[in-house]
């Protein structure tokens, strides 16, 4: 039973201890780099923070808004492709053919830059691309879904459906995509005159930065007014319905919010890997991201971003060797199938999991004790 | 003429395979609500079992069908006791699982059996091709279709026409009534889920002598499968045949006329649009609710 405690003082003590882990774990991030001081390991730390940023992008459509998104890596490659196009434009010994076109494009004989192509020319339009493109992408998709009242399984089926399309459209469209190979041997990003190298500190503490304002954005969406109909939509659509809310805008509002987080993910990922593939927005990758979640805990921003780096990162480790790597595969799919048996909050949610289990047993308990008590008593009557 | 006849062999073709496959998904599917990420895993494991069969006891492949499906059908016995029964109510939760399933099916024979390529021999007897229509056709091709439809009407006779049929036709229809006129849901669940994989092993064991088998080949199939279900619709075994066909032939004439790649593509846009707009698939069967 839940007992009535003034609501002022309680809410905002709850706030401060939710809010507590993300700055922990966003100061702990930036202080990575005081203790390791190896370019080669902040590249990769940077890595998984990236897709720590990813899992909590589809946190926020599954955890909170009850929208199991399979193609979350459709936004992300988007991102990823926005700020290759524009890299590559860039690069600085342009390799053949006329116009400075990329080299892919004159080994396909294409003679002019595509007019897709025209406006990357701007770092700034391709800045915003990376996030407005995804976020359009998916409010178009959800308005396409959500208005015609699809829920649950279908949006998995149809989110699954359209990444694959988008993955073989862009493998096909070889001479406008770098095909399979996708977009490779980019200029260095540079805005206001710092330039990102890949393995130094200054991509790192872009990662660092974009990765503390995003879990804050999210967090403050998921305490809006907004945030609370979403969670609400999650637990019971009909009844949010009846009350008088547009349920699809409000699912369009969080799975287009989602798709722009991915779409930010997806652009950091291309500085610091330094190339776009269509493997970025591929089955695996999308399925990786609901691992991270389900092993995180899909209703917390900080429990899925540990769990993309947790796994990702273990994952890094054991690559080393080939053997490792495949015993590794296998562990982790029993991982998955016992977390979402028994853990259904994933590890941020396991202390709550545990202590529910623990009462319902201690309330078995109670209830065999009195049934014994009170047999004797009937059998008196 | 020629052309078009060899387009609507090669459709059948294509049809019968995607119909082999897509019947064990659509009973679990429509009668337990799973949607079965491992189901491609189920039809790998078939074909292996098939290349088993041949390797180490030098058995040909008509023999091997029946231990094929008892061996498959174990694993989905195993999977659905030991990991679905938990999932009850949870939906979207079986998708992660099963996906988590097939991830584990599809490493262990990686590190038990090796990543590489395994064939498995036609039967020698179905080896040449026949003229039909005046073109020729590979005789397995035909025995194919003649199994996929011949699997289907076994089905059909043993949802509609056994025990076991009725029971879990009422149990779809509402568990709690049928549990009170004592149907073991459980056991029955079990055993569909069983004979759904069994089915998926089978189909593996027969399209293997057509493909090469790897830990990988399952992933195709049950995007497509899974297609098939959804355009027939829920519970309608028919429409599953139908929609098998359906998809063949047009998959193979897009192909035809286009590529492989635009074909898929265009055929997945299909899918996602009538799911908007009929997620009950084309063929459902109307049910007094």
């Amino acid at each position: 039973m839940t007992t009535l405690k003034p609501a002022g003082n309680t809410g905002r003590y709850r706030l401060y201890r939710e809010l507590a882990p993300i700055i922990i774990v966003c100061a702990l991030v930036f202080a990575v780099p005081l203790i390791f001081n190896n370019d080669y390991l902040l590249n990769k730390i940077a890595r998984y923070l990236v897709l720590g940023i990813l899992a909590m992008s589809l946190a926020l459509s599954w955890g909170y808004a009850g929208i199991l998104n399979l193609g979350q890596a459709v936004s992300f490659g988007l991102g990823s492709y926005a700020l290759a196009m524009a890299l590559k434009l860039k690069t600085v010994p342009i390799q053949t053919g006329s116009a400075g076109l990329p080299d892919f494009m004159a080994w396909n004989n294409v003679e002019t830059l595509p007019w897709l192509w025209v406006p990357f020319e701007s770092l700034s339009f391709a800045l915003l691309a990376g996030i407005l493109v995804p976020a359009a992408a998916a409010a178009a998709l959800g308005w396409f879904m959500f208005r015609g009242r699809i829920t649950g399984v279908y949006v998995a089926i149809i989110t699954l459906a359209t990444m694959v399309v988008v993955n073989l459209v862009i493998i096909d469209q070889q001479p406008y995509t770098g095909g399979f190979n996708g977009l490779t041997d980019l200029a260095q990003l540079q805005i206001f005159g710092i330039s990102f190298d890949a393995y130094g500190r200054s991509t790192y503490y872009l990662v660092a930065v974009c990765l503390t304002a995003t879990m804050l954005i999210a967090f403050a969406f998921t305490k809006s007014k907004a945030g609370l109909i979403i969670q609400a939509i999650r637990d019971h659509e009909s009844r949010v319905r009846y009350f008088g809310y547009d349920v699809g805008a409000y699912q369009i509002f969080a799975f287009a919010l989602s798709a722009a987080i991915a779409g930010l993910a997806g652009m950091l990922y291309t500085v610091v890997m330094e190339f776009a593939s269509p493997t970025f927005l591929g089955v695996e990758l999308s399925l990786s991201v609901v691992v991270w979640c389900a092993v995180g805990g899909r209703q917390s921003f900080v429990g899925a971003f540990l769990g993309a780096v947790l796994v990702a990162g273990m994952q890094g480790v054991l690559s080393e060797s080939k053997a490792f790597l495949e015993t590794w595969t296998l562990i982790m799919g029993v991982l998955f199938v016992l977390v979402v048996i028994f853990l259904p909050k994933g590890l941020a949610g396991l202390g709550q999991t545990v202590r529910a289990r623990l009462r319902q047993a201690k309330d078995r308990r109670d209830e065999e004790a009195i049934s014994q008590v009170l047999k004797p008593t009937e059998g008196e009557l | 003429m020629d052309q078009f006849v060899q387009q609507v062999v090669t459709g059948l073709s294509i049809g019968s395979i995607l119909l082999l496959v897509a019947l064990g998904l659509s009973i679990i599917y429509g009668s337990m609500g799973i949607i079965n990420l491992a189901h491609g895993e189920f039809v790998m494991l078939g074909a292996y079992a098939a290349w088993m069969f041949q390797q180490f006891f030098g058995l040909g492949l008509f023999a091997s069908l029946v231990p094929i499906f008892l061996v498959v059908a174990a694993f989905g016995w195993f999977i659905e006791r030991y990991v679905l029964s938990f999932l009850n109510n949870r939906p979207l939760d079986t998708i992660l699982a099963t996906w988590g399933v097939g991830i584990i099916l599809q490493q262990a024979v990686r590190l038990l059996v090796g990543g590489e390529l395994r064939y498995v021999q036609m039967p020698s007897s179905l080896a040449d091709s026949t003229n039909l229509l005046g073109v020729p056709v590979s005789a397995y091709r035909i025995f194919l279709f003649i199994a996929a439809v011949a699997l289907f009407g076994l089905t059909w006779l043993l949802m509609n026409r056994t025990t076991i049929g009725m029971k879990l036709r009422a149990i779809v229809q509402d568990r709690s009534i049928s549990a009170s006129f004592g149907i073991d849901a459980r056991r029955i669940y079990s055993l569909t889920f069983a004979y759904g994989a069994g089915l998926a092993g089978l189909a593996g064991a027969l399209v293997s002598p057509l493909k090469s088998v790897s830990p990988e080949m399952g992933t195709g199939y049950v995007v497509d499968s899974f297609m098939v279900v959804v355009l027939g619709g829920v519970q309608s075994l028919a429409g599953t045949v139908f929609s098998s066909f359906i998809l063949g032939e047009v998959s193979g004439v897009v192909a035809f006329l286009q590529n492989d790649t635009v074909a898929k593509a265009l055929v997945l846009l299909a899918i996602i649009v009538l799911i908007r707009f009929r997620p009950d698939g084309l063929f459902t069967a109307r049910i007094r609710a």
